[in-house]
C-alpha cells in the first residue's frame, strides 16, 4: 500500500466513524497536540470527532536525508474521539482491518506508554500499539490540557505514516517509500530534507530566532489581553495560540541549533508553557459564554458515535505523541527535557 | 460444605509493571475482609493477566457464623418490683425490642443487675457480603499511575469493561451482583483479543480449575505461573533447535510474563553484518526497543533473536517477519550512529564537552573533565606511580562518549560506549576498560571496576562530582537526592573497600577534590561527614557487622576503607564474647575519665605512680603497645583485640584500687597520662565504649 492510498482509507475509515476530516494546520508544529484542533477541542464538555493528517516538525531529528528512518518533518494520521468510545480499541482494531491488515493473524499489543507535554501542560495516559513487533500507533487517553482536567476523556490515536508504509511495504528506507504508484517519497521529498537540516544545524540565525520568540511571546499576550469596543475583555483565543506555537516551534528550531542551554531550557519552556495554559483557559471561557454550541446541537449523535459537524471556523489539532520517528524525540524536543541532564 | 467465589475484572490492558504488585493487594485485601467477617479457614488466590485481574477464594461457608447480640436495658431494681413483678420500665424495654416480657433476662452490670435481651442475629449470605464489599475493595487498589475514562467519574489503572462475579459449592453458577465503576456484574467475559475475540459465559464452571479450562480454550492463560513456565520452555526449545543458548534475562523474561495473556515465541533471523555491532549495541538495541531476547553460541552472540507474542501460533508467519523487519531496522539505525560516530575518533568526540552541561551552577563537562584528570592523576601517584599514565588517558576520554550519537539513542550504554570506541582507536587494555567500567558499581551489588585504573577513575569521577555539586550547594537532604549523591558516595566507599587500591585515604582525597572546585575547609568537612555515613552503611549493609560495631571502628579512625572493614571484621568476630563486654565497661570508664579531666598537663610522670594495681596496668601497657602495634601495622586486627583482652583484668583492677582524682595533684595527673595512654592504645583498633553492652560512646559525648 502507497503511503496516498493509506492516507486515504484510514481518512474515509474515521469519516465514517462521525469525523470531521480537517486539513493539516497551517504552521508549523513539532506534533499534533500543540493544535487547536485537538488542544482546544478536548477541553470542555463538547464532543468533538476530528481525523487530519499532520506533518511534524523536529528540527533536532533532521539526518539531511541520509538515516533511511528518521526525518525532520514526518506525517501523522491524527484522530481525536472524545468522548472516548467504550470501544474505542475495538474501532481501532477495524481501522487496522481498513488497511488490509487482519488481525487475527498478527500479533497486536498494547503496551503502556504515557504521555506528557510540559510546554502545553498536557498529559495522557495509555499505550503505544504493536503489530508484530513495530509500533504503529499512539494510543493516548488525554487526562489534561493546558492544565485544565478533561471531562469527558479524550481518545487520542496517532499513526505514525512513514513508518507504518515501510512496515506494510517492507521497505528499508523511508525514501522507497512510494507515495503514489509512480513518485517515491525520495522523490517528493529528500531534497527538503537535506536543506531542512542544514537549515536546523548549520544556517538558522539564532539571534533572529531568539528575538522573533519574544516577539511572538509578546503578540500572543496582546492577542490574549484584546478588548473588545465597549473596553471589555475579548481574547483572541486562536491568534494567542498560533502565537505560541510559533514560539514552541522557534524553541525546537534553536534546541537543534545548539543553542539552548541547559540552564535556559526550563525557563523558555515555561514562557511557552503559560500561553498555552491562558490560551487553554480563555477557549473554555469562550465557549462557556457561547453556551457550548457542539453540545447542545450535536451531542448525543457525537457520543453515540454519530456525526458531529463542527463548525469550519478553527482548524484542528495536531497529532500528539508521534509514533514512527521520534516519540522520544518529541518529549526531547517539545517538553525539553535533556536526557542528559543529571547525568553525572 | 465449601463454597468458593470468581472475580474477574477484564480491563484494557494493564501496564505489566503494575500486575504484580495489584495481586499482591488482592490477595491481602480479600484475606483481611475474610477475617474481619469471622471466615475462618478460606484460602485466596490472586491471578492476572494484560486484561484481567483475577480472584479465586475457596473454602467459604454459605453464610456468616451467627452472631449473638445482647442489649442491655435499665437496672434490674427499676425493672422489677421488690415483688418480681415486672415494672413500667421493664415492659417499656421489653417492648421497644420487640420481645416479650417474660424473655427478659437480669445481667450483672459494671453498676450492678441490669435487664436485657439476648437474641442470635442469623449471619448473612456470603453473596451479600462480596456484593457489599468487592466494589470499594477493587476501587482501593493503588496503582503506580491511574487515570480517568468516558465522562471521567472513575479512576483505575485503566477502563473497566466487564466483571465477572460468580458463587457455588462444586460449580460456579450463583451470579454476585454489584457494580463496579459503572459495570454491573454478570458471567460473561471475553476471549483472548486477537485469538477468540468473542463473548464467553462462564456461568457454572467446575470452580477456578473450570474457569482456568474454559479461558484456555479461548486463548487466555490466566495463571502467571503457568504462563512463566510455557514460556520458559518455549524459549528454551526455540533456543536449543539452532543449537543456541538464551542469554539469561530474568527481568525481561518477567515482564514478558505479564505483558501478555498466551505467550507465544518466535524467533528471528539476523542479518550477518549485524554481528559486527559491538555486541552491547546490538544486545541493547534488541532488548531496548524490542525487549527481544538474544541468543548466544558458545559465548558469542548467534544470528538470532526471540520475540515475545501474544498468541501461541504465527498462521501466517506474520509475526516472526514483522519482527524480523523491525529488528532489522532497528540495527541498521544503531549501526548507522556507530558508523556516524566512528567517523571520529573518541578523543575527538571529547572536543565537543564544552557544549555538555554537567550541572549549571559549575560547569560543562570539559571542566569536568579537567578536574577528574587532576584528581585521578594525584590519586595515580600516590597508589601506583607505574600507571599514572593510564589513568590520565582514561580520565581524559571518560566521559567523550556522552556526545556520541550512539549514547544519545542509549543512555543506557555510557561508558560502555566510550569504552568500545577507545578499544577501536587502540587504546591500551586498562584505559578503555577503565571508561567502559567507569560507572560501575551501579548498586550495592553490582560489580567493581575490573582494573585498578578503572577503579581510580571511578573514586576520582565520583567524588569530583560529590564536591562539585558540594560546593553548588546540591547537599542531599532528607529524601531528596536528585542527583545520586549517596550513591555515588557510596560506590566510593565500596571501590575503596574491594578494588585493590591499598591506602586511599579519604580525608586526603576528599580534601584533593574539593581543593579542585575551589571548596574551603568546611566543605572538606562536611563531605567527609556524608562519606562517613556512607562508609557506616557499607559496614552495616555489605560486610554484615553490627551498628555498634560500625560506629566503634569508625569512631575510633577511618578513611582507609580497606583497613576500615577489617577492624569492623575483627571487632564483629570477637565482640559476642564475654571480656570484650568487660573491657568495653572497662574502656567506658577510661573514656569518661579521660574527657571529664579536659586537657592534659605537663610534668605528669609515670614514676609518681605508687598504688600496685596501677603499677600493674602500667606494666601492662608497657608489655600490650608494642605488641599490638605491631599487630595493627600487620593488618591482623583480630590478634590485636585478643591482647587488647589482656587489659581487661589490670583495668579492673585499677579502676577498684585506685582513686584517680586524688588529692596529690601530681599523682592524679600521672594516672589521667596512664588512662589516655590506655585510650589511645585501644583508639588503635576500636572505641569499645560504642558496644552496645558498653552504653554510647563515651568519649564521644
Amino acid at each position: 500500500m502507497d503511503l496516498q492510498t493509506l492516507i486515504l482509507e484510514l481518512s474515509r475509515f474515521w469519516s465514517a466513524q462521525g469525523c470531521i476530516l480537517q486539513q493539516p494546520y497551517d504552521l508549523e508544529v513539532g506534533a499534533g497536540t500543540m493544535h487547536p484542533e485537538t488542544f482546544l477541542r478536548v477541553l470542555g464538555p463538547e464532543p468533538y470527532r476530528v481525523a487530519y493528517v499532520q506533518p511534524s516538525r523536529r528540527p533536532a531529528d533532521a539526518r539531511f536525508g541520509e538515516n533511511p528512518f528518521r526525518l525532520g518533518k514526518h506525517l501523522q494520521m491524527q484522530v481525536i474521539l472524545k468522548p472516548a468510545p467504550a470501544d474505542v480499541q475495538e474501532l481501532y482494531r477495524h481501522s487496522l482491518a481498513a488497511l488490509g491488515i487482519d488481525p487475527a493473524v498478527h500479533d497486536l499489543r498494547f503496551e503502556e506508554d504515557n504521555w506528557e507535554s510540559p510546554t502545553l501542560g498536557a498529559w495522557g495516559v495509555g499505550w503505544q500499539v504493536l503489530l508484530d513487533g513495530m509500533e504503529i500507533t499512539q494510543f493516548t487517553y488525554f487526562q489534561q490540557a493546558g492544565g485544565i482536567e478533561l471531562a469527558p476523556v479524550a481518545a487520542e490515536l496517532t499513526y505514525g505514516l512513514e513508518r507504518i508504509a515501510m512496515f506494510l511495504g517492507r521497505r528499508d528506507s523511508i525514501y522507497d517509500v512510494p507515495w503514489n504508484g509512480r513518485v517515491s517519497y525520495r522523490e517528493v521529498r529528500h531534497r527538503d530534507e537535506v536543506e531542512l537540516s542544514r537549515y536546523a544545524f548549520q544556517v538558522a540565525d539564532v539571534a533572529m530566532l531568539e528575538r522573533h520568540f519574544a516577539d511572538w511571546e509578546r503578540e500572543a499576550l496582546r492577542c490574549l489581553e484584546a478588548v473588545d469596543e465597549a473596553g471589555t475583555p475579548d481574547p483572541l483565543v486562536v491568534p494567542a495560540l498560533e502565537a505560541t506555537l510559533k514560539m514552541s516551534h522557534l524553541f525546537n528550531l534553536l534546541d537543534a541549533r545548539g543553542a539552548v542551554a541547559v540552564t535556559e531550557r526550563v525557563a523558555l519552556i515555561t514562557r511557552v508553557r503559560r500561553l498555552a495554559v491562558r490560551c487553554a483557559k480563555a477557549y473554555l471561557e469562550q465557549r462557556q459564554t457561547m453556551g457550548f454550541p457542539l453540545l447542545a446541537n450535536n451531542g448525543g449523535a457525537a457520543a453515540r458515535g454519530g456525526r458531529s459537524t463542527g463548525k469550519n471556523g478553527h482548524n484542528g489539532g495536531a497529532g500528539g505523541p508521534a509514533s514512527g520517528p521520534g516519540r522520544e524525540a518529541h518529549r526531547r524536543a517539545a517538553n525539553g527535557s535533556s536526557r542528559r541532564a543529571g547525568r553525572s | 460444605m465449601s463454597y468458593q467465589f470468581l472475580l474477574e475484572v477484564l480491563c484494557e490492558e494493564i501496564p505489566a509493571n503494575a500486575l504484580a504488585p495489584a495481586r499482591q493487594q488482592l490477595a491481602e485485601r480479600f484475606a483481611a475482609l475474610l477475617a474481619e467477617a469471622g471466615i475462618e479457614g478460606a484460602t485466596v488466590r490472586a491471578l492476572s493477566t494484560v486484561r484481567r485481574l483475577v480472584v479465586h477464594l475457596a473454602g467459604l461457608p454459605q453464610r456468616l457464623p451467627d452472631r449473638v447480640e445482647t442489649v442491655t436495658g435499665p437496672p434490674a431494681r427499676v425493672a422489677f418490683a421488690p415483688d418480681g413483678s415486672p415494672t413500667q420500665a421493664a415492659l417499656g424495654f421489653a417492648r421497644g425490642q420487640g420481645v416479650e416480657v417474660g424473655e427478659l433476662r437480669v445481667l450483672a452490670g459494671p453498676k450492678g443487675a441490669v435487664v436485657a435481651v439476648t437474641r442470635t442475629i442469623e449471619g448473612r449470605s456470603t453473596v451479600a457480603l462480596l456484593a457489599d464489599a468487592v466494589p470499594g475493595l477493587v476501587a482501593s487498589l493503588h496503582f503506580p499511575k491511574t487515570m480517568r475514562w468516558g465522562g471521567g467519574e472513575h479512576t483505575f489503572v485503566r477502563p473497566v469493561h466487564r466483571v465477572v462475579a460468580l458463587f457455588g459449592e462444586t460449580r460456579l453458577d450463583t451470579a454476585v451482583p454489584f457494580q463496579l465503576f459503572g459495570v454491573a456484574s454478570g458471567t460473561t467475559t471475553l476471549g483472548h483479543r486477537v485469538v477468540a475475540p468473542q463473548e464467553l459465559d462462564v456461568r457454572g464452571v467446575a470452580g477456578l480449575e473450570g474457569y482456568l479450562a474454559r479461558l484456555a480454550e479461548a486463548g487466555v492463560i490466566v495463571d502467571q505461573e503457568v504462563r512463566r513456565a510455557r514460556l520458559a520452555a518455549a524459549i528454551e526449545a526455540l533456543a536449543a533447535e539452532v543449537g543456541c543458548q538464551v542469554r539469561p534475562d530474568a527481568a525481561l523474561v518477567a515482564e514478558h510474563v505479564e505483558l501478555v495473556e498466551y505467550p507465544g515465541v518466535a524467533r528471528g533471523g539476523l542479518a550477518e553484518r549485524f554481528l559486527a555491532l559491538p555486541e552491547e549495541v546490538l544486545v541493547t538495541t534488541l532488548r531496548h526497543h524490542q525487549k527481544c531476547l538474544v541468543l548466544e553460541r558458545e559465548g558469542r552472540v548467534a544470528p538470532f533473536f526471540l520475540a515475545v507474542a501474544d498468541r501461541p501460533d504465527d498462521p501466517e508467519g506474520h509475526v516472526v517477519r514483522g519482527n524480523e523487519w523491525v529488528a532489522g531496522a532497528r540495527l541498521a539505525d544503531a549501526e548507522f550512529f556507530f558508523q556516524q560516530d566512528r567517523r571520529k575518533s573518541l578523543a575527538d568526540h571529547g572536543a565537543g564537552l564544552d557544549r555538555l552541561v554537567f550541572h549549571q551552577k559549575v560547569g560543562s563537562f570539559a571542566q569536568k573533565t579537567e578536574a577528574v584528570v587532576q584528581l585521578a592523576e594525584s590519586l595515580a601517584r600516590q597508589q601506583e606511580e607505574g600507571r599514572v599514565e593510564s589513568v590520565r588517558r582514561a580520565a581524559r576520554l571518560a566521559k567523550a562518549d556522552l556526545v556520541t550519537a550512539m549514547v544519545g539513542e542509549f543512555p543506557e550504554l555510557q561508558g560502555i560506549v566510550g569504552g568500545i570506541y577507545a578499544q577501536l582507536d587502540g587504546e591500551s587494555e586498562a584505559v578503555w576498560q577503565a571508561i567502559a567500567d567507569q560507572y560501575r558499581p551501579a548498586g550495592l551489588e553490582g560489580p567493581i571496576p575490573r582494573g585498578v585504573v578503572g577503579a581510580i577513575l571511578g573514586v576520582a569521577d565520583r567524588l569530583d562530582t560529590l564536591a562539585a555539586l558540594f560546593a553548588a550547594g546540591e547537599v542531599p537532604t532528607g529524601s531528596k537526592d536528585p542527583f545520586a549523591l549517596r550513591r555515588a558516595a557510596l560506590a566510593v566507599v565500596k571501590i575503596c573497600a574491594e578494588a585493590p587500591l591499598p591506602r586511599v585515604a579519604l580525608q586526603d582525597a576528599a580534601a584533593a577534590a574539593v581543593a579542585l572546585r575551589a571548596g574551603d575547609g568546611e566543605l572538606v568537612h562536611t563531605l567527609l561527614e556524608f562519606l562517613r555515613e556512607r562508609e557506616h552503611y557499607y559496614l552495616v549493609t555489605v560486610a554484615g557487622v553490627s551498628t555498634d560495631v560500625a560506629a566503634a571502628v569508625l569512631g575510633a579512625r577511618w578513611g582507609v576503607v580497606v583497613e576500615d572493614v577489617a577492624r569492623a571484621r575483627a571487632l564483629e568476630g570477637v565482640r559476642e564474647e564475654p571480656i570484650f563486654a568487660d573491657l568495653a565497661q572497662a574502656f567506658k570508664r577510661v573514656r569518661h575519665m579521660v574527657a571529664k579531666a579536659g586537657a592534659p598537663v605537663g610534668g605528669a610522670r609515670r614514676r609518681s605512680l605508687v598504688e600496685p594495681a596501677e603499677l600493674s596496668l602500667a606494666e601492662a601497657l608497657g608489655t600490650l603497645e608494642k605488641q599490638v602495634a605491631g599487630e595493627v601495622a600487620a593488618g591482623r586486627y583480630g590478634e590485636a583485640l585478643r591482647l587488647l583482652a589482656g587489659m581487661a583484668a589490670p583495668l579492673d583492677r585499677f579502676f577498684t584500687d585506685v582513686l584517680v582524682l586524688c588529692e596529690d595533684e601530681e599523682l592524679r595527673q600521672a594516672r589521667l597520662s596512664l588512662l589516655r595512654e590506655v585510650e589511645a592504645l585501644f583508639l588503635g583498633i576500636a572505641d569499645l565504649s560504642c558496644l552496645a553492652a558498653g552504653g554510647d560512646c563515651g568519649g564521644r559525648a
